[in-house]
């Protein structure tokens, strides 16, 4: 999200000098900035000013370059508003290549649009939204917008370069705060310390900024955006929202604030706690105990996400989601925590980042960075997590979109920041068996059985849990790599479990899956699991490989092809072995009958950027061997035993 | 056991026998029983996660206090929802027309959610004063939304809500096909005879139940809009009373090559076309001759072009200085628009503003960019009229009915010297006297004083690909190629869009990656990047890996075969419709490997579709002492099958992916 900026002595100051003629002319850019750029930020001014404890302004000045048609994307104007943040004014320019001002606009001329999520039934979210339309390459524009929160739960983040190909020719942030407020904030790439000065109402003004930045490309499995350029993020120490109070000095704090929002919203209606007894009464297995009240929410609840106003913080009570048997995360864990309390065990409102591979949370720096929320269990030993928005996943299995990442869990005493469980290479499974037999007209019958495990569930968990027979179908006809061929019959089958697996079979008809020549056939023996990933090799690399995942995958094959064939051209075992991961597959003919095994580790982590070629290479080498062809001849007569 | 079974097995006979005379629905509000949980499995889908019980719709016309009548929809929903996954039903929008002073209304909303506990049913209802919300979305458009309380899986949910209109125009359309399979879809309409409405229906599915009733009504209808006492008159006329049902309805599923599923689920819609005796006979839908002529007198439509517009001449002046060849201005001047205006809306017949303020805010939408370009070219008198259509996605239009909601797109016919131009200036790179895909969607209208129909069928677009390659052996014995390849229109566009955004290396990347590391790719060159009335036109060289094997297998068509099947599905239940009529023909001359001889070589083999010239698949190749010639064609003359077509067209290319993956072998000479 871009965020906007500036304050009003600095507002008379950029009039002034919007006089001057040619200001932004793109003359002006030095070519150091031109380079790999869409577009250069000439100026950008973030000014925060904070009023009290409970209210800020909040202006954003900015002027952008755009040199050609991919810069567009910056031209666009558009920010959100809601109860807690509403846009003062907006101001805009257009100038053209020699920085002569062609069109100016005010907050009217800016679109007002419902901002309601997809996502959600309701919530009050509009945004405004401008755009000068100039295809006029290169051009500049200018916008100036003023909000007011009236709420500072969240500050704004400093990002001068917002995305890759984008120069910053300057940039500059203002936290303006009362002498006696403290507020906090963490840097990225960025040597030096803030200069602190004081505004004539005795305010404290913390400044910094940045000059000249070259435009920055991203590379594939680049490590994350904020070790890649300069970022400040900030956060306040005592703020409100509403009437609640906080203090974000600390993690321990912040979750005390989260916890005066739920205080006292975990009664139960009576039939419910009724309920719950009469399900787990007499059980004294505490795990058995929440599967079975775990199973009981999936069954009895869904996701339905209305957020209005301190409604996107706040959950809705327990006593809601029983009436409606509806509500979103915070109100489903908050749910699930009543429940759990009835039954007398103990449990902990947990805030977390969800997405998969975007849980990333800056744990030196308590502030708001969490868009979810799940429930943990401790127990004596360890410790059952529940996604409490799903109707389907497996007591205490979290899934990519909250596994291995920081998440605060809320008690009485504050909040505490813990790691969720990682699924790691011997969790995430794929293994696979296929039988296949091959007719003259080259078609292959497939009957495969497969068993995914961990991570490498998920997709699976969600199609079958999400999708009736016939799209699940059709989903598996854009998944599978053959040509022509029919689904027969498919089944899954989950084991739930806090490691979840899931068994496939498969019986499929591939037409011409191997090509019959007057006297050759020509068959690939790995039928099914084929990676299809491939590196660009000349690029040169600079920044770090971050590779996220790891699993392993091991592949049986037996392919029955008609008699009297012998081996022509037949690839030897190929075994590669690197930092990256481990790789060996091998193939025989016996008879009429293939034999093919395949295995497959990928290995997750770091690696430094002169690592990439190996990757490269990798990758390259097991493409190519994933597609290995055999090739056979008839022989004069049928082979033994036909 | 046994005996639950043969209870099982009468009341399944006793509601067949119960359905052949059913002829009303036995869905009626809040009348839910234990029993209406009992089946698990419907057998119009056994698959479905959720089934409409019942749909039905009722639409009459009611005086109302405004001296004029309102339209009064009843709608009646029940659904039986099986399991999570048919959860999305729960959520309902209703949307709301307005013009910005008159709203259509929502009332009389019940919403109620039933669910089997310990046998007995338990009513959850929606709290219509807080759980309804209400967003704009535009500035016509209001959505209301609810969600059902209590939902869980094998819950039954019912809803009823009337909604009021004063737009005669909105008269409710009916679908009896949709995202969930219905076993009863109704819809009733009473129509009094001073009203006259175009009935348009659409689908593969008959009417279980079509039926036409003439009543008597009396119409009250009050004028209290004056400051004295009230107006009051009152008419008696002839009703009709139409029903139409259609029971087990399945659903239609997305296949590849669709306009859009809304031509082929079953549906009618209706259009006032105009006023009849005793009301003062008015014609509203008109003629298209009649539409036409309105259109053009229209302020913000036919005034746009037939002004003198004299204010231009300072733009399109140093756009065509020199210029006097009137095709080649008319070039200049579509060049122009479309690089230099954004389009902002794809979905616009009918412009919003004038001319002078979409060149002073460079953007408007598809109608106003088309009326700009139409303006200016008729400035320099060159004849341009613009066409009316509907895209591909927005389904069909019809040539009889002048319905103009049933349009959504502008464009511009330019006639220079006895040649005519279709133009469409919204698209950025998109070439003179091309128009986007999506354009080609059958009937279309010109407006001019004769509103001719123009049939823009995707026939009408040819893709043709031509791909050339030669391999010999260099000096050192290794194999080196040249490729030469002109793509169709179509897939130069697309290409170029893609090169402007990622750039030429990306491509070249893209190749490289295709061929394999050890391939090298050299003098790579792209023609015609910035023609954009043009085909691109691709070069390059590239070396082949030493092979040394004793036995080298070759596919003749390296990257360029076609790899899959674009007909997965088994069965298709509606029409193919392909965007365009093709013909990629591929050619390779090739040097024998030195110190190899061929082994064996692809049988040729010509494939024809049906026995007329429909199509073609040509796959040939022959030897000539060390030069190996080949050639693979695929011609499709038709863009359109039908469902009985569908598994020879599957089958045609079947057999193209087969025969263009099959290998040369080349062996080591002894």
């Amino acid at each position: 999200m871009k965020q906007l900026i500036v304050l009003f002595s600095f507002l008379s100051f950029s009039v002034v000098s919007q006089a001057a003629d040619g200001e932004y002319a793109v003359s002006k850019i030095s070519p150091e900035l031109l380079k790999k750029a869409n577009a250069v930020l000439r100026l950008e001014e973030l000014n925060f000013e904070i009023i009290n404890s409970g209210k800020a302004v909040f202006t954003n000045h900015y002027v952008i370059t755009i040199l050609n048609e991919n810069g567009d994307d910056w031209a666009e104007f558009y920010e959100y508003y809601d109860k807690h943040r509403k846009i003062e004014s907006l101001e805009g320019v257009l100038y053209d290549a020699t920085g002569k001002q062609v069109k100016r606009i005010k907050t009217k001329d800016a679109e007002d649009l419902s901002g309601v999520s997809d996502a959600s039934l309701m919530d009050d979210n509009r945004y405004k939204r401008h755009n000068f339309y100039n295809r006029t390459y290169p051009y500049t524009i200018e916008y100036t917008v003023e909000i007011n929160y009236n709420s500072t739960l969240f500050f704004p983040m400093w990002v001068p370069q917002g995305k890759e190909k984008l120069s910053v020719e300057k940039s500059t942030v203002n936290i303006i705060s009362p002498a006696d407020y403290q507020f906090r904030y963490k840097t990225f790439n960025y040597s030096g310390e803030p200069i602190k000065t004081q505004d004539k109402k005795n305010n404290v003004v913390t400044t910094w900024s940045v000059k000249n930045m070259p435009a920055i490309e991203k590379e594939i499995y680049s490590p994350l955006w904020h070790e890649l350029t300069t970022v400040v993020i900030f956060g306040p120490g005592i703020f409100e929202i509403d009437d609640y109070k906080g203090n974000m000095a600390s993690w321990l704090e912040f979750g005390k604030f989260v916890q005066s929002l739920k205080q006292g919203r975990d009664v139960l209606p009576d039939n419910i706690k009724q309920k719950i007894h009469q399900l787990t009464d007499g059980i004294t297995d505490e795990k058995k105990k929440i599967a079975i009240l775990y199973e009981y929410l999936q069954k009895n609840t869904r996701y339905i996400s209305i957020q209005l106003g301190i409604g996107g913080w706040q959950p809705f009570d327990a006593k809601y989601v029983a009436t409606k048997s509806y509500g979103d995360c915070k109100a489903l864990t908050n749910y699930m925590f009543s429940i759990l309390k009835e039954a007398g065990i103990s449990s902990r409102y947990t805030l977390v980042r969800a997405g998969a591979n975007a849980g990333y949370i800056t744990n030196d720096f308590p502030s708001q960075q969490f868009n979810h929320v799940i429930l943990s269990v401790p127990l004596a030993k360890d410790t059952v997590w529940l996604e409490c928005t799903s109707q389907t996943l497996p007591s205490g299995y979290l899934s990519d979109f909250t596994c291995d990442r920081d998440a605060l869990v809320i008690d009485e005493t504050g909040g505490h920041l813990v790691h969720t469980p990682k699924y790691s290479l011997n969790d995430n499974i794929q293994i696979r068996n296929v039988i296949a037999t091959l007719n003259d007209e080259g078609t292959l019958q497939i009957k495969s059985a497969t068993k995914y495990g961990g991570l490498q569930q998920d997709d699976i968990h969600g199609l079958i849990n999400n999708l009736s027979k016939d799209k699940v179908k059709e989903a598996l006809h854009q998944q599978l790599d053959f040509a022509t061929y029919d689904i027969k019959e498919f089944s899954y089958k989950e084991n739930k479990s806090l490691l979840p697996t899931i068994d496939e079979s498969l019986d499929i008809t591939v037409s011409n899956y191997a090509t019959i020549t007057g006297k050759r056939l020509f068959i690939i023996p790995n039928v099914m699991t084929r990676t299809h990933r491939k590196l660009s090799a000349d690029v040169e690399r600079k920044y770090d490989i971050q590779l996220g995942y790891e699993y392993k995958d091991i592949d049986t094959s037996t392919i029955i092809i008609p008699a009297g064939y012998s081996t022509e051209a037949i690839t030897p075992d190929t075994k590669i072995e690197s930092k990256f991961g481990k790789y060996s597959s091998s193939v025989k003919l016996q008879d009429n009958k293939i034999t093919y095994y395949r295995s497959y580790e990928n290995y997750s982590g770091r690696f430094p950027a002169k690592d990439y070629a190996e990757l490269v290479k990798f990758c390259e080498a097991i493409y190519k061997a994933d597609r290995n062809r055999i090739v056979l001849v008839k022989t004069e007569q049928p082979a033994k035993g036909f | 056991m046994k005996f639950k079974i043969t209870t099982c097995l009468i009341l399944v006979q006793f509601s067949l026998i119960q359905v052949q005379a059913q002829d009303k629905s036995t869905a009626k509000f809040g009348d839910i029983t234990e029993k209406d949980f009992a089946q698990k499995v419907y057998s119009v889908d056994s698959n479905a996660s959720a089934v409409v019980i019942a749909d039905i719709g009722s639409s009459k016309i009611e005086g109302n206090s405004k001296g004029w009548f309102s339209l009064v929809f009843k709608h009646y929903k029940r659904v039986h929802i099986l399991n999570k996954n048919g959860y999305d039903i729960a959520n309902v929008s209703v949307e709301l027309y307005t013009n910005g002073s008159e709203e259509e209304q929502l009332d009389k909303l019940k919403a109620v959610t039933y669910n089997l506990e310990n046998g007995k049913v338990v009513e959850t209802k929606l709290d219509v004063k807080a759980g309804v919300f209400k967003d704009k979305v535009s500035k016509n458009w209001l959505v209301k939304k609810f969600t059902f309380p209590n939902v869980k899986e094998g819950s039954i949910i019912e809803f009823e809500y009337t909604k009021t209109s004063d737009f005669l125009q909105n008269l409710e359309p009916w679908e009896f096909q949709g995202g969930y399979p219905r076993l009863w879809s109704e819809y009733n309409l009473v129509l009094p005879e001073f009203f006259g409405y175009v009935f348009l229906t659409q689908g593969y599915k008959p009417y279980d139940i079509k039926d036409r009733k003439v009543n008597k009504e009396n119409f009250r209808i009050v004028d209290s809009r004056g400051a004295g006492a009230s107006d009051v008159f009152t008419i008696d006329a002839n009703v009709s009373v139409y029903r139409w049902v259609i029971k087990n309805v399945p659903t239609l599923k997305e296949e590849s090559y669709t306009s859009t599923l809304n031509n082929h689920i079953s549906k009618i819609e209706f259009q006032l076309s105009e006023y009849r005796e005793p009301l003062v006979y008015r014609n509203i839908m008109g003629n298209w001759l009649k539409v036409g002529e309105e259109l053009m007198k229209d302020e913000l439509f036919g005034q746009l072009i037939t002004k003198d517009n004299g204010w231009m001449k300072d733009i399109i002046n140093p756009i065509i200085k020199g210029v006097t060849s009137k095709t080649e201005q008319a070039q200049k001047i579509y060049a122009y628009v479309r690089d230099n205006f954004t389009c902002t809306n794809y979905n616009r017949y009918y412009p919003d503003q004038n001319l002078r303020n979409i060149v002073k805010t460079k953007n408007g939408t598809v109608a106003e960019i088309n009326m700009l370009l139409t303006a200016m070219l008729k400035h320099e008198d060159i004849q341009a009229d613009p066409v009316l259509l509907s895209t591909r996605s927005h389904g069909y239009t019809y040539q009889i009915y002048p319905l103009m909601s049933k349009f959504n797109y502008l464009i511009t016919k330019a006639s220079i010297d006895g040649k005519d131009y279709y133009l469409d200036a919204s698209e950025p790179r998109l070439g003179f006297g091309h128009l986007p895909l999506r354009c080609y969607n059958g009937h279309s209208r010109v407006i001019n004083a004769s509103v001719d129909p123009v049939d823009l069928k995707s026939e009408m677009v040819n893709e043709v690909k031509t791909t050339t390659v030669f391999i010999i052996n260099d000096e050192k014995g290794k194999l080196v190629g040249s490729m030469q390849q002109t793509p169709g229109y179509y897939e130069s566009y697309s290409l170029r869009n893609r090169i402007k955004e990622k750039g030429k290396e990306e491509l070249q990347k893209d190749i490289k990656k295709a061929f394999g590391a050890e391939v090298e790719i050299s003098q790579f060159v792209i023609d015609s990047l910035d023609k954009y009335d043009n085909e691109l036109g691709i070069k390059y060289d590239f070396d082949l890996a030493e092979d040394k094997e004793d036995i080298v297998y070759f596919n003749p068509m390296f990257g360029e075969a076609t790899k899959e099947n674009p007909f997965k599905s088994a069965e298709r239940f509606y029409p193919v419709e392909m965007p365009f009529t093709m013909d990629e023909t591929y050619n390779l001359q090739l040097e024998v490997p030195k110190d190899y001889v061929v082994d064996e070589l692809p049988k040729s083999m010509v494939l024809k579709l049906n026995e007329q010239d429909e199509g073609i698949f040509e796959y040939r190749i022959s030897q000539s002492g060390d030069n190996i010639s080949f050639r693979s064609r695929i011609k499709l003359n038709r863009a359109n099958f039908m469902p009985d077509e569908y598994e020879m067209l599957r089958e045609f290319f079947n057999y193209v992916v087969k025969k263009q993956s099959e290998q040369i072998v080349f062996k080591k000479k002894k």
